[in-house]
């Protein structure tokens, strides 16, 4: 009968550790001062202008919440307040986490898919694994699989600019500082629009992140985020010891 | 005003521009200050980490404005129907109905405060003046935008024509009937797409987009474009007025800066 050993290694740098708890606290206060405002004008166009009356691609009155309703959920004041507040809150940790682990060669290791892993027979096989919901095992578990290195690089160089960015486009200060960004996407509203798109995806990604950090073990993976260690469950005593 | 006033203070207007060019006058010398770090901050500051999130998003944001280059213009073709009318759309002010009923004929625009010069400007006065016609995006803070195209004398003119602005002069405060004001400082003051609109479309402004002169100060949302103008006091401290932040809006808890 195969016993199992108990292995510690070290997951998670100080610098990863901390900047992460930030960015949940700010994304969390980003993605609730978002709905916030949205609430104070339930409805996305697309293109240059929109308005109530306009001809809307979204409106929130179709699925059962009345303009009124959401005015009444909504509060645009402390919404925006709050979506500046941790909008700098947000960019400032994520320059810190890119500079702080640029420096380090084990971060590129980390988060960047090695050949191996890139090989059809790997990416099939981690497929079907994420598909049937199993846990990775052993020294497998030690390190990042593909899709998450993917999903993670997809997140953090894709969707959080995408997210500033399209930020931006929606200030009446770009009219005048960049007009070729709010132009670049095709007119205000529909940056406006994508905005809200893009945060959903984010929503996405956090579920997700969360149901596989439960099926890997949630105390485990908690806290290793919270003191970097990480416990290997090794079904193979002899070859560990 | 009679039509001899006015052209003397038009003839002022020369003046100032001359003052300006060789840098003696007090809007020269604002205009060649763009990147002044009083222009970083509102004239009250928050308290706590939202002021200091406040201060780097107006910092930031005016650093990359220093230039003080123009706001997208639109073609005439983009010029949206049906403009939405927002917030007050009639003030329920005696004044401003007995204005309206007279067609607006005996609408006067007082320009007091740090100015040297104060006068009070008819709706004729500022249609006499140098003009300027901008097709530009309206970007209501709640979420909706549209285009529209304003007529109106630019706000530095219009400080010209008083007489210039003193050297202790910090802020525009305008009073809107209605009870509405809000503060600008002379950075928005002296950019050129700042101006009092009285025209909207090729028409005179209709009643519920601020008849008959209405603020255009481009590169803020639109709670700081106000409308159904009343009267300017250019001052050195915001205090004074209302609850002493610089404007309606940042007395009921919204940015003072509404750049972003």
């Amino acid at each position: 009968m195969p016993s199992t050993t108990r292995n510690w290694i070290f997951r998670h740098t100080i610098n990863a550790r901390i900047c992460h708890w930030i960015m949940v606290v700010s994304f969390f206060y980003l993605l609730y001062s978002g709905i916030m405002i949205f609430l104070h004008f339930p409805e996305l166009y697309w293109g240059k202008v929109g308005f109530q009356g306009y001809p809307a691609i979204f409106r929130l009155e179709d699925w059962g919440i009345s303009w009124e309703r959401a005015e009444e959920l909504g509060d645009r004041r402390w919404g925006r307040n709050y979506h500046y507040l941790f909008a700098w809150v947000f960019v400032i940790n994520g320059m810190i986490y890119l500079i702080w682990n640029g420096w380090q060669k084990k971060f590129y290791q980390k988060m960047l898919p090695t050949r191996e892993q890139l090989s059809i027979r790997n990416l099939k096989s981690e497929f079907a694994r994420h598909i049937k919901l199993k846990a990775a095992k052993g020294e497998s578990a030690a390190s990042y699989n593909i899709l998450q290195k993917v999903s993670y690089l997809f997140v953090l160089f894709a969707l959080f600019p995408f997210m500033i960015i399209s930020g931006f486009a929606q200030m009446p200060a770009f009219t005048a500082i960049s007009p070729e960004l709010i132009d670049f996407f095709g007119g205000r509203q529909t940056a406006r629009t994508l905005h809200v798109i893009c945060s959903l995806l984010l929503v996405v990604f956090v579920f997700v992140h969360l149901v596989e950090m439960i099926i890997a073990g949630a105390v485990n993976q908690l806290r290793s985020m919270f003191i970097g260690k990480y416990e290997i469950h090794s079904e193979n005593a002899e070859e560990s010891l | 005003m009679s039509t001899k006033k006015t052209l003397r203070n038009i003839n002022k207007i020369k003046l100032t521009r001359r003052q300006l060019m060789s840098g003696s006058g007090a809007l020269g010398g604002l205009l060649l200050t763009g990147c002044d770090t009083q222009f970083y901050k509102p004239p009250v500051i928050r308290e706590g980490f939202m002021g200091v999130a406040d201060v780097m998003t107006m910092a930031s944001q005016r650093m990359l404005l220093s230039n003080q280059q123009l706001v997208q213009e639109h073609d005439a073709s983009e010029i949206t129907k049906n403009f939405p009318v927002w917030n007050q759309s009639n003030p329920d002010d005696e004044e401003y109905q007995r204005l309206r009923a007279g067609n607006y004929a005996d609408w006067r625009l007082p320009i007091s405060g740090l100015v040297n010069n104060p006068i009070s400007l008819s709706l004729e006065d500022l249609k006499r003046m140098p003009r300027r016609t901008q097709t530009t995006m309206h970007i209501c803070e709640q979420g909706w935008s549209a285009i529209a195209q304003w007529t109106g004398a630019p706000l530095m003119s219009v400080l010209e024509t008083a007489g210039g602005v003193t050297t202790e002069a910090k802020y525009i405060m305008i009073d809107a009937y209605g009870g509405w004001y809000e503060g600008y400082d002379m950075f928005d003051a002296v950019h050129p797409q700042t101006i009092l609109a009285y025209g909207m479309n090729g028409k005179d402004i209709p009643l519920g987009n601020g008849a008959p002169v209405r603020l255009r100060v481009e590169r803020h949302c639109g709670y700081k474009q106000l409308k159904f103008i009343k009267s300017i006091h250019v001052v050195s401290s915001v205090e004074d007025f209302g609850r002493g932040t610089g404007g309606l809006n940042s007395d009921f808890g919204f940015h003072w800066y509404a750049g972003a």
